[in-house]
């Protein structure tokens, strides 16, 4: 009976702090705060083509849209080789052109693919896509633009909040 | 026992009894203390705290509960609790990448987290409760979570028809088809695949140092540097055929064997001696023949490598094989035959029959001949000489064991059932059910695919794979595909989320099949989803083009589309085909919701025609991508001759919703009034330009061709 009860005894203080050991080896300061799993997509940079841009989804889903339907006139390369940059005036903004496009506001981008520039009192050249697009996938256009802008696009900060200005 | 001893017993008892009761209280306590600290609860703790740093704190903790969140849905095998520490995930505040993961919200997709879960989509360990075990391969969990670069691979466990959300895994079904990977493995939800050539008679066709070259050496062009140029398979620089790591013995087998296979005779063709004494002599014979064979649009079909300023680039169409060495391939009188008559070497192949005059044969033949070659295409392979039968008979076996039947065609030789291992449920495979054997890889499943496509012998010294080469984008578009493969549903609520493969076929018929045949419409058009995918889908060309225009097309094909680099071949067609290939598009391949007897040409006044003219350069400004004339766009088609090509009722029906006669053209639907589309009908209908006769100044087009694509 009392080298049992002795055993136990052991085997529990043994177990007790092991767990608490254990529980310590785990605190809270030393979990890794995000598991790196990769990004869902890239876009290699127009400006620079060594540098791979990494996109989330939703700026991937952007990119499809794009390479489907705005790559022929914002852009100098298409999938089938020439642009219709050149024939097309006022000559539209290259999609990754951060200074024409980052002082724009993710509404008026939203409203110009929407309506189309004659809407906006800007070139009828531009056509609306709000009847072959949803607002989703325009959404996602707008996203994929932010992701390769180049000089990089800074999300506005509401005024006079504390994250104003913050990247 | 006395009765004095009993107490000192019972003292003694007592003190254990003690001991082990503080024991058992302390032990009762691990569970608490442990629990108290369990990972997931910092994550709950740290999201409060993060909440009262936001201005929407309210609405932040407004769910908030201190203990475990899952998503429960027993129909779909899921229960996931995930949400415990990625609180924020439906919280479009939090969308942002300056909020610390786990909080960040989940982007907008079309799946819902509480009636999806997660690990339907992202793989993982739904019901763990700790970072490490959800997340990772850990003894216990073997489902590490998808990273998510492949994570379309879970689309399409469901999405098993054309999945435009996801292109990287309609690349990688496309490879897969492309490969003929079905030729070996059991694979799920893809297409019907091309095979390789037919082999039959593959003795009349090339010489067995040729066949020697190509089974040790697939891949022939090779730039200044000495390196492969080109790589991937977009433009089919690289053969599908994969290299078999065959050793001298097996080359000369193989070769001694194939080169003998002669199941039926060519039929030769003796080109008209008065021809051949007259061009023989000429000095721009050879130069002719190329542009003829430039001006049949030969790579619309078929590649070729041009150098251009010590760059090597292939030009052209993938459809049939790279032509860039073919004159030092095939035997001369081959040739001839096959051009005129491609159906007499093998009954199913993507070639058309052309109409050929003798000259045009004569010149085109002697310029791949003389021209496409390499003379040392086959410097280093030996004289072979003619095969003994040890080697025939060592190279039929051969056939047969290496797999070669799985892909080619051959009298006698059947291919094997189930050469490969079954891959239908590869993409739920533990790493522990995997061998890496000495491959310094992370054990998980998604570096063993890479390893294994990139280099089966890393991963398995005994492997009968062979060896393709990739390009990055490639090799992580089959991986995705791959990946997808995960056997079937577990449970049946996931089988009724399965969206299935659209099984298409057309059938031509009448006095129309046999010029469908002979000129392999649908190795390029789609009719009714069924055929290629190189040019316009043809299904409705009956509603949106007129008998007269489809006729003067087939016989005289121009470009409507100025960008195009592959373009409709020259047939020569003859005035009787194309005048039964007109007749049946225009009558057979309708689109219902088209009325042709809707719009009647004769309402349209002159008042219409120069409304519509203002809308199309003013209001509407279609020029930035239509050419009328010599301005314009051309992002869509030219319009110089729509009078004369398109229907009354076809621009009408376009001009109201293009989406509705075919739904991935890029044409916007605008808001037109009827009285607009009218208008702009009218206009359109005044536009007739006659189409000029073909030039031989084409010749130099496919050289401006960058890129090959033009799709």
């Amino acid at each position: 009976m009392k080298p049992k009860l002795g055993v136990l005894a052991v085997f529990f203080g043994a177990a007790f702090c092991s767990f608490v050991l254990g529980g310590c080896g785990k605190s809270a300061a030393e979990v890794k705060p995000a598991v790196a799993f990769g990004t869902y997509d890239t876009e290699v940079d127009w400006n620079d083509n060594n540098r791979l841009i990494p996109l989330g989804y939703q700026e991937s889903q952007g990119k499809r849209v794009f390479y489907q339907y705005c790559v022929w006139c914002h852009a100098d390369a298409t999938p089938a080789g020439p642009s219709n940059r050149s024939n097309v005036t006022p000559t539209p903004p290259l999609m990754n052109d951060g200074e024409k496009l980052n002082g724009e506001s993710s509404e008026y981008l939203q409203n110009i693919i929407t309506l189309g520039g004659s809407a906006l009192g800007k070139s009828a050249m531009m056509p609306p896509y709000g009847k072959t697009l949803s607002a989703d996938e325009i959404t996602s256009v707008i996203a994929f633009t932010r992701a390769i802008a180049q000089p990089a696009y800074q999300k506005p900060g509401r005024p006079g909040s504390q994250y104003a200005g913050k990247p | 026992m006395p009765a004095e001893d009993m107490g000192k017993l019972s003292e003694k008892l007592r003190l254990t009894f003690a001991v082990s009761t503080v024991v058992c209280v302390l032990a009762l306590a691990i569970s608490p203390l442990k629990d108290f600290r369990a990972e997931w609860k910092h994550y709950k703790r740290w999201f409060v705290k993060y909440a009262q740093t936001r201005p929407d704190t309210k609405k932040l903790l407004a769910d908030y509960a201190p203990n475990i969140d899952q998503v429960w849905l027993p129909g779909m095998n899921v229960t996931d609790r995930c949400t415990t520490c990625h609180q924020g995930i439906t919280q479009s505040s939090l969308a942002d990448a300056s909020v610390p993961q786990p909080f960040r919200a989940h982007p907008p997709v079309p799946h819902n987290v509480r009636q999806w879960g997660c690990t339907i989509c992202h793989r993982g360990q739904g019901p763990a409760t700790e970072v490490a075990e959800a997340h990772e391969t850990t003894l216990a969990w073997e489902q590490p979570i998808l990273p998510a670069h492949f994570l379309q691979a879970s689309c399409g466990r469901c999405h098993q028809s054309d999945f435009k959300e996801g292109p990287q895994l309609a690349r990688g079904r496309e490879l897969l088809t492309h490969l003929n990977c079905q030729g070996c493995h059991k694979l799920n939800n893809l297409d019907r695949p091309t095979l390789g050539p037919d082999l039959s008679s593959v003795g009349y066709k090339v010489t067995r140092e040729w066949i020697y070259k190509w089974l040790k050496e697939p891949r022939t062009i090779l730039d200044n540097d000495g390196n492969v140029a080109m790589n991937g398979y977009e433009n089919e620089p690289e053969p599908r055929m994969p290299n078999f790591r065959l050793n001298e013995e097996e080359l000369k087998a193989l070769s001694g064997f194939l080169s003998v296979q002669k199941a039926k005779p060519i039929e030769k063709y003796k080109i008209n001696p008065a021809v051949v004494t007259a061009w023989s002599k000429k000095p721009d014979l050879i130069s002719q023949g190329e542009v003829r064979f430039r001006q049949m649009m030969c790579t619309t079909c078929h590649s070729l490598a041009v150098t251009r300023a010590g760059e090597t680039k292939m030009i052209g169409g993938d459809i049939g094989p790279e032509l860039t060495k073919v004159g030092s391939k095939v035997n001369e009188e081959w040739l001839v035959a096959w051009l005129r008559n491609p159906k007499s070497y093998l009954e199913r192949n993507n070639m058309p029959r052309y109409g050929w005059s003798d000259e045009d044969l004569y010149k085109v033949s002697q310029y791949v001949m003389n021209k496409l070659t390499d003379s040392d295409l086959l410097a280093n392979v030996p004289q072979l000489g003619t095969p003994t039968d040890q080697e025939i008979n060592t190279g039929k076996r051969l056939f047969a064991e290496k797999g070669c039947a799985s892909c080619h065609a051959l009298n006698g030789i059947a291919p094997q059932k189930e050469f490969g291992p079954d891959l239908t449920a590869l993409g739920s495979k533990n790493a522990s059910e995997l061998e890496f054997s000495k491959a310094k890889i992370d054990h998980n499943l998604v570096s063993y695919i890479q390893m294994k496509l990139q280099d089966p012998l890393s991963v398995n010294p005994a492997a009968r794979m062979p060896q393709y080469h990739w390009e990055q984008a490639d090799l992580e578009a089959v991986t995705t595909a791959l990946l997808s493969q995960t056997g079937p549903a577990a449970t049946s609520a996931l089988q009724h989320l399965e969206v299935p493969r659209k099984e298409s076929s057309f059938q031509a018929v009448g006095a129309f099949a046999e010029v469908y045949e002979r000129y392999k419409c649908y190795a390029c058009h789609r009719f009714n989803g069924y055929g290629g995918t190189l040019a316009p889908d043809l299904s409705f060309e009956g509603s949106r083009a007129r008998q007269k225009w489809i006729a003067e097309f087939l016989k005289n094909p121009q470009t409507i589309r100025p960008t195009l680099i592959l373009r409709m071949p020259q047939f020569n067609m003859s005035d009787k085909d194309a005048s039964i290939a007109a007749e049946y598009l225009s009558i057979a391949v309708q689109n219902p919701s088209v009325d042709p007897q809707s719009v009647d040409a004769r309402q349209f006044t002159p008042a219409m025609v120069s409304l519509g003219k203002e809308l199309y350069e003013v209001k509407y400004q279609c020029q930035s991508c239509h050419t009328i004339g010599a301005t314009g766009g051309y992002v869509g088609p030219n319009l110089n001759n729509a009078g004369n090509w398109l229907t009354p009722a076809w621009i009408e029906a376009w001009l109201r919703n293009p989406q509705t006669l075919q739904p991935d053209t890029i044409e916007p639907r605008r808001a037109f009034t009827e009285e607009e589309i009218r208008a702009l009908t009218a206009y359109l209908l005044t536009l007739r330009a006659a189409i000029k006769p073909l030039t031989a100044a084409k010749a130099t087009a496919p050289a401006l061709a960058e890129r090959g694509a033009g799709r």
